[in-house]
C-alpha cells in the first residue's frame, strides 16, 4: 500500500511541470497571432485552411504564425471576449458580428482598424459604413453576408411558381407550398421563421428608400438614444405586411432547427444568411436549392438589403496583426472565402478577378447575395444595441405574440419600451 | 384458501409491474441507445428521422478520432480529473485526520468554516472565481481547471465517519510505537478506511471528468480545453455531421458505462453498509 | 507524564495546521473571499474593469428586480422548480421500487438505472438536442406524435425537465435502492406476518423507513432546479423567446457576456443567502430527527 502511494506521489510530482503548460509552446522569433472565431462546420474547415495557407506562406516569410481557435457562435466568442477583458488571454484578433458592436465600442482594449492602419480602400462601401463608429472603423469586415430568401426550387417549378417579390407575394407562395395531412396538421410549412433583428434591419432599413431601426443611424453615430420604429410607422407595416403570411395557415413560427426543416423537404421555404449557402446546398435532401433576394415589405420599401455578418476586432497593436489582416481581406483570399462558404467578398477587386468571375458563371446561386447587395443603398446599416441578444429574444416573443393575437399598436409599443429601457440601462451605467 | 383467492390478483399486479419496469428501463436507455445507433447514421439518416442506420458509417468514428484536437483533449480530460481526484482525495484525507485525531485550539471553528463551504454553490460565485484565477494568470493551464474543485466538505465528512470508527487506540498505540503521523496515515488509516477512500477518489473524479462550466470559462485554446468542451465545439453538428459528433460521445462514455459495470457491486456494498 | 503530555498537545496543535493548510487555502480562495467579495461588492458601484466607484446602497439590487428579463427567469426557474422536483423524485423512487427486491436477473435494470450516472452533462444535453429538436424528430416519428421539441417554449420546458432528470437520476437511483436494500428485512418479515402485503406493506412499513433518503433527493433535486445553468448553455440558449433562461443561466450572461458587475454581484448574493438558508433548514430538520 505504502508503496502504491509513494509512486502515485512520484507520478503525480513527475506530472507537474505539465500543470504549468498552455503557453510554452512558444518560439521567441515567431510572432504569435490568436484568432478567435466563429466560423461553423465546414466554414470552419475553409477558414483553417486560410490559415494555413497564410502560415505557410507569407507567415513563415515574415516569422507569424496565426493559430485559429474556434469558440462557438458569434455570442459565444463574445461571451469569451468579454469575460478575458483585462487578462492574458484575451485573442489578438475576434470574429463577431454586428452584436459585439456597442460593447466593442466601449472596450478599452479594443485597437480600430483605423489605429491598425490597415488599407482599406478596396472594401466594399456598405461593409466599412455598417462597423463604423465616432471613433472610426472598429472592425474590418471579412464575413459578410446578405439575407437569402432560400426556397425548394424542385418544388417551385413544380407548381409553376417563381420567389417572391414582395411580403404579399410570399403568402400567396406559401399557400401553394404548404402542405397539410387530413387531420389538418402542418407536414410541409410554406415558409418557416421568426424574423429578429437581423431580418428587421432589412425589413425596417428598406421601407421609403432608407429607414433605421434607432436614432444616430441605427446607433453607429455616438450611439442610440431610442427606437424610431414607432414614429415612423415601419415595424407597423412590416408586421401587417407579415401577418399575411401567417394567416395563410402554413405558416411555421419555430424559431431552432430551421436549417434541417428546409433541407430535409419539411419547409418550402425559409430566410437565412448567404453565409448559410454552401451549407445548405450540400445538405438539401432530393431537391434543388433556389435562392432569391428578400422579399421587400411592400413597393415603397426600395432599399435593398443590409449587410451583414461578421467581421474582425483587432486587440493587439502590431505589424503582425496588421499583416494577417490585410491577408485575409485581399482579393485572392476573399474569393476562395467565398467560394467555400457564400459570404461576399468583401474586397471590390475580388469581383474582377477571373477565377472568380468564372465561379459565379458555374454557381449562379452565389451571386444573388452580392448582387442584391451591391444594388442596395450603401447607407442603410446594421442594429447596434446594447443588450443585443436579449433584443433579439425579445423581437421574436414580440412578433410571435402579435401573431397570436396581439393588437399591432400594443405591439410596437412593447417593443419600444423594452429597447428604450434596455439604452437607458447601458447609458445609466456607462455615463 | 385466503391465498388461493388472492392470486389471480397478484399476478395481475406482477405483471402490471414488470411491464411498467420494461417501459421505464426502455426510456432510460433510449438517450443511450440512441446515441449508440446514431453514431452510425449518414447525413440522411438524421435527416430521414432514423432510429436504426440504414447501413452503418464507420467513418463518422474514424472522423471522431482524427478531428485534429481530439487526441489532446482527451489527454487534458484525463490528466485534470485524476490530478483532481488525487490531489482532493489527499486534502480530505489530510483535513479529515486533523479533525478526528489531533485536539487544537480553535478546532470547531475552522470546523465550522470549512463545513460552511457545503452551503456555498459555486456557480453564485463563478464569475468572482473566473476573477481570481484569471488574476494568478491560470486561465488555460490545467492549474486552472483544477483549483476550484480540490476541497469538499461533504467528503471531508464522509471521510471522518469512517475515521472515528478506527478509533484513537490505534492510533495511540502507534505512537507509543514511534510511527509518525505521516506513517501512521499511509500505513495504517487509509487502508483500514480503503472502501470509503475509493469512494472518494471515484466520486471525484467521475465529477471531474464529466464537469462542463468552469473548463469552458476557463479554456480559450484547443490546447487546453478538455473533451467534454471539445465534444460541443467539435464544429460537426452545423453541417450536418452529427455522426462525427455522436461517435466522440460514445467514445467518451462507453469505458464508463464498462466501467461503471465491473464497480457497480462496490459502490453498492460501501453504500449500503455506510 | 503530565509534561509529556502538555508538550505533546502544543506539539499537535501546530501539526493541525500543516494538516489542515491546503484544506483551509482552497476554501478560502474559492469559497470565503469570492462569497464575501460578491456580498460586498453587492453594495458598491463597480465598474467593468473591476474598480469601485463608490457606494451604491441598494441600487444594483433595484435595477436587479427592475430588469424584466430578470423577473422573467425567475417565473421560469419556479416553474422549472415545481415541474422537475416532484417529476424526478416520482420517477426515480419508482425506478426504485420497482428494483426494490433482489432477484436472480435484478441486476439487468438495476444496471440501466445505473447508467445514467455514466454519462456526462454535455453528452445528454446534445442528445435531447438531437432527441428532441423539432416537430420532425426522432422520437415523434416512432412514437406518432406531434410533440415540437424544443422549438416551442413549453415544450422546450419539458425537454429540460427531462434533460433534468437524466441528468440527476443514476445518483438518485443508487441512494434509493441501497436505502430500499438496507432496510432490515425482519421488520418486513414481520409485517408481512401481521398480513401487511403489497401495497400497505409498501405505503406503510417501507418506504417510512426510507424516508430520510428520499428526503436528501428531494434536496439534491432542489438545489439542481435552482442552479440549472450549463445544460441550458447546450441544450437552447434561453431561448426559444426566453422561455428557458433561468435565473443562473442569467446569471451566467450577465455577468460573462454583458459584464453586467452590479447585477451579477447582487444576484450572487442572493443565491448564496437562499443557498444558505434552504440548507439551514435542512440540517436543523436532520438535528431534530436526529435529537429525537
Amino acid at each position: 500500500m505504502k508503496k502504491t502511494i509513494i509512486t502515485a506521489l512520484i507520478l503525480l510530482l513527475s506530472l507537474l511541470p505539465v500543470l504549468a503548460m498552455g503557453n510554452s509552446e512558444k518560439n521567441s522569433e515567431v510572432t504569435e497571432v490568436v484568432i478567435w472565431h466563429s466560423a461553423q462546420g465546414s466554414n470552419s474547415d475553409v477558414f483553417d485552411s486560410l490559415i494555413e495557407e497564410f502560415n505557410n506562406t507569407v507567415g513563415k516569410d515574415q516569422n507569424i504564425h496565426v493559430e485559429s481557435i474556434y469558440q462557438g457562435k458569434a455570442n459565444d466568442v463574445l461571451t469569451k471576449v468579454n469575460a478575458a477583458s483585462g487578462t492574458s488571454s484575451l485573442p489578438d484578433i475576434a470574429m463577431m458580428d454586428a452584436t459585439a458592436a456597442t460593447d466593442m465600442n466601449a472596450s478599452e482594449y479594443l485597437v480600430t482598424i483605423d489605429a491598425l492602419g490597415v488599407d482599406t480602400s478596396k472594401i466594399l462601401e456598405s461593409g466599412l459604413s455598417s462597423y463604423t463608429s465616432e471613433k472610426g472603423l472598429l472592425a474590418l469586415p471579412f464575413n459578410a453576408s446578405a439575407l437569402l430568401y432560400y426556397y425548394n426550387k424542385t418544388l417551385y417549378d413544380s407548381l409553376g411558381l417563381t420567389a417572391p417579390r414582395t411580403i404579399a407575394d410570399m403568402a400567396y407562395v406559401a399557400s401553394k407550398t404548404g402542405l397539410k395531412d387530413s387531420n389538418g396538421k402542418l407536414t410541409r410549412a410554406g415558409f418557416i421563421g421568426i424574423p429578429t433583428t437581423f431580418e428587421l434591419s432589412t425589413f425596417i432599413g428598406a421601407q421609403n428608400g432608407i429607414s433605421f431601426m434607432l436614432d444616430n443611424r441605427n446607433g453607429h453615430d455616438g450611439g442610440a438614444t431610442k427606437a424610431i420604429f414607432k414614429e415612423e410607422g415601419t415595424y407597423k407595416t412590416f408586421l401587417q405586411e407579415w401577418k399575411k403570411v401567417f394567416d395563410t395557415g402554413f405558416y411555421s413560427t419555430a424559431t431552432s432547427g430551421t436549417t434541417e426543416e428546409f433541407t430535409s423537404g419539411r419547409a418550402a421555404a425559409f430566410l437565412a444568411s448567404s453565409s448559410k449557402l454552401a451549407t445548405i446546398i450540400n445538405s438539401a435532401e432530393g431537391f434543388e436549392v433556389g435562392v432569391a433576394a428578400v422579399p421587400m415589405v411592400n413597393e415603397n420599401a426600395t432599399g435593398g438589403t443590409v449587410i451583414s455578418g461578421g467581421a474582425l476586432f483587432a486587440f493587439t497593436d502590431n505589424s503582425a496583426v496588421k499583416t494577417v489582416l490585410e491577408y485575409l481581406i485581399s482579393a485572392d483570399v476573399q474569393a476562395l472565402w467565398s467560394e467555400g462558404t457564400g459570404y461576399v467578398p468583401v474586397n471590390t477587386d475580388t469581383y474582377n478577378t477571373e477565377s472568380y468571375k468564372a465561379f459565379l458563371k458555374e454557381n449562379p446561386l452565389y451571386s444573388v447575395a452580392s448582387d442584391s447587395l451591391l444594388s442596395s443603398n450603401p447607407n442603410m446599416t446594421n442594429v447596434w444595441v446594447p443588450s443585443a441578444y436579449s433584443i433579439y429574444y425579445s423581437f421574436q416573443t414580440n412578433i410571435l405574440n402579435f401573431l397570436n393575437g396581439t393588437d399591432v399598436d400594443t405591439t410596437v409599443s412593447e417593443m419600444e419600451s423594452i429597447i428604450n429601457s434596455a439604452i437607458k440601462t447601458y447609458r445609466d451605467q456607462n455615463k | 384458501m385466503k391465498k388461493v383467492q388472492r392470486k389471480p390478483f397478484d399476478t395481475f399486479r406482477f405483471i402490471m409491474r414488470k411491464i411498467l419496469l420494461v417501459l421505464l428501463a426502455a426510456i432510460v436507455l433510449f438517450p443511450v441507445f440512441y446515441m449508440i445507433s446514431s453514431s452510425l447514421f449518414s447525413a440522411s439518416d438524421f435527416n430521414n428521422l432514423r432510429l436504426l442506420p440504414s447501413h452503418p458509417v464507420w467513418e463518422n468514428y474514424t472522423k471522431a478520432l482524427n478531428q485534429k484536437y481530439f487526441i489532446r483533449y482527451m489527454f487534458n480530460s484525463i490528466g485534470t480529473s485524476l490530478i483532481t481526484a488525487f490531489l482532493r482525495t489527499a486534502i480530505v484525507i489530510l483535513a479529515a485526520f486533523a479533525f478526528t485525531h489531533l485536539r487544537f485550539r480553535g478546532k470547531s471553528i475552522v470546523f465550522a468554516a470549512l463545513v460552511l463551504t457545503l452551503f456555498i454553490p459555486q456557480e453564485a460565485i463563478l464569475y468572482q472565481n473566473y476573477r481570481t484565477v484569471a488574476g494568478m494568470g491560470l486561465l488555460d493551464t490545467w492549474a486552472g481547471i483544477i483549483s476550484t474543485s480540490l476541497f469538499s466538505a461533504a467528503q471531508m465528512l464522509l471521510l471522518m465517519g469512517s475515521f472515528k470508527i478506527q478509533g484513537k487506540e490505534i492510533y495511540d498505540a502507534a505512537r507509543i510505537d514511534g510511527a509518525s503521523d505521516p506513517k501512521y496515515i499511509l500505513s495504517i488509516l487509509i487502508p483500514l478506511s480503503g472502501p470509503a477512500i475509493l469512494t472518494v477518489g471515484i466520486q471525484t473524479l467521475i465529477v471531474s471528468f464529466n464537469s462542463y462550466l468552469w473548463p469552458l470559462l476557463v479554456t480559450n485554446k484547443n490546447s487546453s480545453r478538455t473533451i467534454q468542451i471539445g465534444m460541443t465545439m467539435l464544429g460537426f453538428s452545423e453541417s450536418g455531421q452529427l455522426g462525427p459528433q455522436m461517435a466522440t460521445l460514445v467514445i467518451v462514455t462507453v469505458p464508463f458505462l464498462l466501467f461503471l459495470a465491473l464497480a457497480k457491486k462496490k459502490i453498492e456494498t460501501t453504500l449500503i453498509r455506510r | 507524564m503530565r509534561e509529556k503530555k502538555t508538550t505533546k498537545k502544543y506539539h499537535s496543535q501546530n501539526k493541525a495546521y500543516l494538516y489542515l493548510l491546503p484544506a483551509i487555502t482552497v476554501a478560502a480562495l474559492f469559497y470565503w473571499y469570492p462569497s464575501l467579495k460578491s456580498i460586498v461588492e453587492s453594495f458598491l458601484t463597480v465598474n467593468q474593469s473591476g474598480k469601485i466607484l463608490g457606494f451604491a446602497g441598494l441600487d444594483n439590487y433595484r435595477r436587479l428586480f427592475s430588469d424584466p428579463a430578470f423577473i422573467n427567469s425567475l417565473k421560469v426557474s419556479l416553474t422549472f422548480i415545481a415541474l422537475f422536483v416532484p417529476a424526478n423524485t416520482f420517477i426515480t423512487l419508482l425506478a426504485a421500487s420497482l428494483t426494490r427486491r433482489p432477484s436472480r436477473l435484478s441486476f439487468i435494470p438495476e444496471y440501466i438505472f445505473f447508467a445514467p450516472v455514466a454519462v456526462s452533462l454535455s453528452a445528454y444535453s446534445l442528445l435531447m438536442r438531437d432527441i428532441f429538436r423539432g416537430q420532425a424528430s426522432v422520437l415523434n416519428n416512432l412514437l406518432g406524435t406531434t410533440f415540437s421539441g424544443i422549438t416551442s417554449a413549453a415544450g422546450a420546458m419539458a425537454v429540460l425537465v427531462v434533460l433534468g432528470i437524466f441528468l440527476d437520476f443514476g445518483l438518485d437511483y443508487i441512494l434509493l435502492i441501497c436505502a430500499f436494500r438496507s432496510i432490515d428485512s425482519s421488520v418486513v418479515e414481520a409485517a408481512r406476518m401481521d398480513g401487511a402485503g403489497g401495497w400497505r406493506l409498501y405505503w406503510l412499513v417501507e418506504v417510512p423507513m426510507i424516508k430520510d433518503t428520499v428526503l436528501v433527493t428531494v434536496f439534491l433535486a432542489l438545489k439542481d432546479a435552482i442552479l440549472i445553468s450549463a445544460p441550458i448553455i447546450i441544450l437552447t440558449e434561453g431561448g426559444p423567446f426566453r422561455s428557458t433562461e433561468t435565473v443562473m443561466f442569467y446569471y451566467y450572461t450577465e455577468a460573462f457576456r454583458s459584464g453586467n458587475r452590479g447585477v451579477q454581484n447582487a444576484l450572487a448574493a442572493l443565491v448564496l443567502t437562499l443557498a444558505a438558508l434552504i440548507m439551514t433548514i435542512y440540517t436543523t430538520y436532520k438535528k431534530i430527527k436526529e435529537e429525537r
